[in-house]
Formats: structure tokens, C-alpha cells, sequence
């Protein structure tokens, strides 16, 4: 089990999930520091090889966020990220890890509460599952 | 349409004979086929006009030191009026699909010939067979022993019989007979053989029995190849091991045919770290290998490309460090072709899953 804090990154899309993160903060809604957020200006645009780049890093989950269905800014950026990573789970998933560390869910602009319960539920999860690689032992 | 063609001739001269009408007959301007160069044994794709140097052409040669999908796009970049035939092994025939689809090649101008295929040697191991044979190609489909020394992909390989082409060469079940059945797969295709005039035909009688005498070998060796190649890859440690000898070179990139963007991230300054970088890398955890980012480099060619892995096996042949590339992207592919559905080379219409978009989630 865990001996030390589960490491997070949230890949998230500035329109929403970002915007919901402002708002969560402004609202004074406590979030887990575990969470690391990287901004995008859109799900679309997360190219697998930056979340395996964090994994390779040493994060033991990943999280992404981006608006609902049909409020991409790119019209259809989020959905496109949703193959994406439904296919890069299935890849990982070879090499042992655990499809639960990586998750995409779509969190809007307004949603502040919705994102903290996201990530308290994420952050947990990663608990449970413990840590991921011994990156030490990795070439990289 | 099935054809029966040249039924006095053995079989590889059969298919020159056909190529050569190609050319004689003004059915094609140009064939695209192995061609062995007075310099060395092992063939080329060779881009034809001379119908009498077709004498020398190897198309059913088992070696292919590159997938030759590659060679073909380049001709087919664009249309310029002429029609070319193109012969292909199955795999490349669905490389060259995959990257019509990437708008890397027109096939509007192409007339798609494949055969069934037996597999091809390593370069080496077919050099050795020509040092010793006059006649390497004949040698190889008289000799099972030598269909079974063919490369692992090969020897895995259960879509050896060509799909979406124009003309196939039939070869399954013709060890023992002359001449060549050439099949027609499409209009373009039909037209060629109503020209041709052969006599028609059924299909060979005894292929369908010697297909599923190759395919229960094959889907064997699959299985063992599988199986091994996901214990090496089973977790991230062991997957260090199996890529430790792996110098960055990128020649396992370079020879996939699907791999097909022009400047590859890999080779961008993202990945040309300053000295600040490599020292801030080192400082993390006290050292740091150069080149960086192996694993990196296979996971994410991996992601990027896995559901369009035709299984051709080139990346194998040609890493220096014999990892075996192929196996893992092979078994990794299996997995990711089936959670799309997609299967590379099946359907020329069928656009790359990531690019798919379900309507009902698309923006009204
Ligand atoms: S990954 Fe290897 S086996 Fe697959 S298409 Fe590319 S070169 Fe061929
Ligand atoms: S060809 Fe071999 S050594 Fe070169 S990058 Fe690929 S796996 Fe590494
Ligand atoms: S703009 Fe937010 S996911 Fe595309």
C-alpha cells in the first residue's frame, strides 16, 4: 500500500473543467492537494504521449476534464478525446496498468462542487489502487 | 472472374508472363514489382516500363526488405494519367489502403495485385538461400521447410490471403501444377483479365484445403508469438528489460508503413533536450540515460498507431538490437483493433477510429 501521497495530474480543458476548478477555488471548496492541474485549451488536443509521459514520470493517475457533449469550443475536441483515451486504456492496461488510474469525465464551467467530488472520488481511488511504478527502476 | 493463364509455364514464370502482357498489352503503364538488380540477389521494388527487363522481376520472391506499401505511395502520390500496377503482399496491400485513407497515395490510378501469401525470409536467410539456388523463387514454393524458415510475423500471419485488390494471384494449392488462376476483386480487375483472354476457370481445386492447412500452422505460431511477446511486456519492469538494448535509432519507425507522419515528434527539438533539461533529469534521480525516452518512444508509437498495425513485421527486421518489435505491436494491436472494431486494410471506406465522431455527441 501507499507509503507516500498519491501523485495526480488533471489534464483539463480551459473552457470547463479548468473554469470549474476557478470556481471551486473562488467558492473556497476544498480539493486534495494530491491534484496537479495541467490547462489545455481543449480535451482535443491532449495527445496520448502526454499522459504516458506522466505516468512515465512517476503519477500514479491521470485525470482529464472537458466539456459535455455538444459545449467543446472545437465542436467535437472532447469527443474525440474520449477514443482516444478509451483506446490508450486498453494499451496500458497490457503493461499493467490498471485502467481505473486514468479517467475522462466532462465537467462544465459552472461546476465547482461537481469538480471537487471528481477529484476527492479520483484521489481516492489512486489511494486504493496505491502507488503505480517504482519509477526509480525505469530507463524512461 | 477466374482465369487459368499460361498453364505451360511453372508458376513464378506464369506471373512474369502476366505482368509482361501488362505492359505488352498497354493494359498498364508501368508495373511496380521485385525486381532482383544485376548487383545483388536480393530484389528491389522496381518501377517497370520495359516489358523485357520484367524478365528478371522476382515478384513472388519470399523476401521484401522493406514494406514495399511505402515505395508504392510514393509513385501514387498523385494521379498523373498513368496506371500503374502494383504487386503487393497482402500486408502491404493494406498498408497502402490504411495510407490512402491518410491521404499519403491515390489508388485511382493503380491496378491492385496481391498473391497468397507464403511469407517472406529476413534478408540474410534469403541472400543465404540465393548463394545456394539458381532459382530462389521456384526453390521456395517447392520446398515446405523452406516456407516455414520465413520471418516470425509471417510465420504468425492469419491474413495472408489478399483482400480489396484488383487481381489476385491464387498459389495456395498450386505447389504441384502449372500456370497461374489470377481472380479478379473488382471492375478494374475484371477488365484486365476480359483483355487478357485466358481461359476461364474455377478456383484451384485444391487451395482452400492448403489455406486452411496454413492458416491452423499460423494460428499456432500466433498463439505462441502472443503469448510470449505479453509476458514481455507484462508490466512496466519486465517491459525494461525487453526494450533495455533499444538504441533510439528509430529505423523501427522509419520501415512502418503506417507510421506515416512526415516529421515525427521524436525526431522534433521536444524531444532534442538541452543540457538543462538532461541535467535537471539527472539531478532527479542522481543519473540519466542518452539517449532519453525509449519507453516513452514505444508507448506512444504504440498509442498512436496500434489499430492501423498491419502486421507486416518490418519493424523487426530491421532493429539492430533484435528487439522484437513486431511481437509486442502485433499482440498490442490485437487488443486495441478489437475494442475499436477496426480493421486496418478491411475497408477502404472506413475512416481511422480517431477520427470518428458518434453523431448523437456531435454539437447540433
Ligand atoms: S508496427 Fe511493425 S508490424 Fe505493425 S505495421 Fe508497423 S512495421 Fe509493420
Ligand atoms: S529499431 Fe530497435 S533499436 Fe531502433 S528504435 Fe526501434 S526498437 Fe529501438
Ligand atoms: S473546448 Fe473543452 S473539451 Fe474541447
Amino acid at each position: 500500500m501507499a507509503t507516500r501521497e498519491p501523485k495526480i495530474i488533471a489534464l483539463v480543458c480551459n473552457w470547463c473543467t479548468y473554469t470549474a476548478a476557478d470556481l471551486a477555488g473562488t467558492s473556497r471548496l476544498i480539493y486534495p492537494a494530491n491534484v496537479r492541474m495541467v490547462r489545455f485549451m481543449c480535451t482535443g488536443m491532449i495527445d496520448v504521449k502526454y499522459i504516458i509521459k506522466a505516468f512515465l514520470e512517476g503519477a500514479d493517475g491521470v485525470f482529464v476534464g472537458g466539456c459535455h457533449p455538444g459545449d467543446c469550443h472545437y465542436i467535437n475536441g472532447n469527443v474525440k478525446a474520449e477514443r482516444r483515451i478509451s483506446g490508450l486504456q486498453v494499451l496500458l492496461e497490457q503493461f499493467g496498468i490498471d485502467p481505473k488510474r486514468f479517467t475522462l469525465k466532462w465537467i462544465g464551467a459552472s461546476e465547482g462542487p461537481e469538480f471537487q467530488r471528481n477529484m476527492q472520488e479520483f484521489t481516492r481511488t489512486i489511494a486504493e489502487l496505491g502507488p503505480q511504478i517504482e519509477s526509480d527502476m525505469m530507463i524512461l | 472472374m477466374i482465369v487459368e493463364f499460361e498453364n505451360t509455364l511453372n508458376t513464378p514464370d506464369a506471373v512474369r508472363a502476366f505482368l509482361k502482357r501488362l505492359l505488352d498489352d498497354a493494359l498498364a503503364d508501368a508495373v511496380l514489382t521485385a525486381f532482383a538488380s544485376p548487383h545483388s540477389p536480393l530484389p528491389m521494388p522496381t518501377l517497370m516500363i520495359d516489358s523485357q527487363l520484367l524478365d528478371r522481376a522476382v515478384p513472388l520472391a519470399p523476401a521484401a526488405p522493406l514494406n514495399t506499401a511505402r515505395m508504392a505511395a510514393r509513385v501514387l502520390s498523385k494521379d498523373i494519367g498513368k496506371r500503374i500496377a502494383v504487386v503487393l503482399r497482402p500486408c502491404e496491400i493494406r498498408a497502402l489502403i490504411e495510407m490512402e485513407k491518410l491521404s499519403q497515395c491515390t489508388l485511382d490510378p493503380a491496378i491492385l495485385i496481391s498473391m497468397d501469401c507464403f511469407g517472406r525470409m529476413e534478408n540474410d536467410r534469403y541472400l543465404e538461400l540465393a548463394a545456394t539456388q539458381d532459382d530462389p523463387e521456384s526453390a521456395f514454393y517447392a520446398t515446405p521447410d523452406l516456407q516455414e524458415a520465413v520471418c516470425p510475423s509471417c510465420r504468425a500471419c492469419l491474413r495472408f490471403i489478399p483482400e480489396n485488390v484488383d487481381v489476385t494471384l491464387c498459389l495456395a494449392g498450386q505447389s504441384d501444377k502449372k500456370g497461374v488462376t489470377l481472380v479478379s476483386g473488382s471492375l478494374k480487375g475484371e477488365k484486365v483479365l476480359k483483355k487478357l483472354g485466358g481461359t476461364s476457370t474455377d478456383l484451384p481445386l485444391g487451395r482452400q484445403a492448403d489455406i486452411d492447412r496454413i492458416m491452423a500452422r499460423r494460428q499456432t505460431h500466433r498463439e505462441e508469438m502472443t503469448t510470449g511477446a505479453a509476458a514481455r511486456m507484462a508490466d512496466m519492469a519486465v517491459f525494461q528489460q525487453t526494450i533495455a538494448n533499444c538504441l533510439n535509432c528509430y529505423n523501427c519507425r522509419v520501415a512502418c508503413p503506417v507510421c506515416y507522419c512526415k516529421e515525427c515528434v521524436f525526431v522534433t527539438d521536444v524531444f532534442a533536450h538541452r543540457p538543462e533539461i538532461l541535467m535537471g533529469r539527472a539531478m532527479k534521480k542522481g543519473a540519466v540515460k542518452i539517449p532519453t525516452d525509449t519507453t516513452m518512444f514505444h508507448l506512444t508509437r504504440m498509442a498512436h498507431i496500434a489499430h492501423a498495425c498491419v502486421g507486416c513485421g518490418q519493424c523487426s527486421s530491421v532493429c539492430p538490437s533484435s528487439i522484437p518489435v513486431a511481437d509486442l505491436f502485433i499482440t498490442v494491436s490485437e487488443k486495441v483493433q478489437e475494442h475499436y472494431g477496426y480493421i486496418p486494410g478491411q475497408d477502404p471506406q472506413r475512416p481511422w477510429p480517431f477520427l470518428v465522431v458518434e453523431t448523437d455527441k456531435q454539437v447540433e
